[in-house]
């Protein structure tokens, strides 16, 4: 029996407001389940239920916050469980390496070895970085970082108090950058015969031609 | 403020979300520390580095058209 019958002026009403977010909720859940079928089926399920569940939204608040907040509902309860969760890393163990270094060159012009490794990031490096991530942090970084979501509106689609978010964040972006500076000093290793000043963007042009 | 101090809040400081009384501590710190100074440019940098790295992957079109077709169903009933 339908529990509710929906006039074709809602559906419009609906898609107008709802689908220009389909890009950034795909981005999330193609972040999230690093797998592009589930990241559809994700996306799909988080509009029906949307779509379901559009009465209960308050006019005047977020709607791009509402949508990702049953996006993340939605991951927790599906594809969650089907992940393989990656070896979390030691805490205790994350050093603040920039910290570490750079107390012995506060006042020279030159560049702390992070400073430099983080120009030779590349975009694989980070997209690898992030996607290793625990996924209680990597959701968080994505929030902030790439959808631009301020610390209240993220504890609104977490669900979770401001501390905590904020500490999800610290954490999570620690272990990124972590993550990054490793893989960017392995090229540096391979490279090393090169000028260790090489742009970012030198390297992906010949990382381009080296396929 | 301390260095430790600043080190702890310096994310909340690069996404704009410090209140007023700890900004002014924190901006007062780094007038004076050329080391956090230079963390908070560090820091800039590392994020920008994370947002550009991760270009937003568009949505596939046949996801679009799925989307788009559920929801033009008359009277179509979604069971959670």
């Amino acid at each position: 029996m339908p529990k509710k019958s929906t006039s074709q002026q809602e559906g419009w009403n609906f898609e107008e407001v709802a689908m220009p977010f389909v890009d950034a909720l795909y981005n999330t859940a193609y972040r999230m389940t690093r797998n592009a079928q589930d990241a559809e089926d994700l996306v799909q399920e988080t509009y029906l239920k949307a779509y379901r569940y559009y009465d209960t939204f308050e006019e005047g608040t977020n709607f791009k916050a509402w949508l990702f907040k049953i996006l993340k509902n939605t991951f927790i309860n599906t594809y969650r469980k089907k992940q393989k969760t990656p070896p979390q890393s030691d805490f205790a163990e994350i050093e603040d390496s920039f910290e570490s270094r750079l107390s012995t060159d506060v006042s020279g012009k030159m560049k702390s070895p992070e400073e430099e490794i983080l120009e030779n990031v590349l975009d694989e490096d980070v997209k690898r970085a992030l996607d290793d991530l625990p996924p209680d942090y990597r959701m968080a970084v994505i929030l902030a970082d790439l959808e631009g979501f301020s610390y209240k509106e993220i504890a609104g689609i977490l669900e979770l108090p401001l501390g905590t978010v904020m500490s999800r964040l610290y954490r999570g972006r620690k272990l990124l950058e972590s993550a990054m500076l490793t893989y960017a000093r392995e090229h540096g290793y391979l490279r090393s015969g090169e000028p260790s000043k090489m742009r970012s963007s030198q390297l992906r042009e010949e990382s381009k031609e080296q396929k | 403020m301390n260095c430790s101090r600043a080190k702890e809040i310096i994310f909340l400081y690069t996404d704009n979300e410090l209140g007023e009384e700890l900004l002014v501590a924190f901006q007062e710190h780094v007038v004076v520390c050329p080391q956090c100074a230079r963390r908070i440019s560090y820091t800039r940098r590392l994020l920008t580095v994370v947002r550009q790295g991760c270009t937003r992957t568009r949505a596939p079109e046949s996801l679009r058209k799925k989307i788009l077709t559920s929801l033009r169903q008359p009277g179509v009933e979604w069971e959670g």
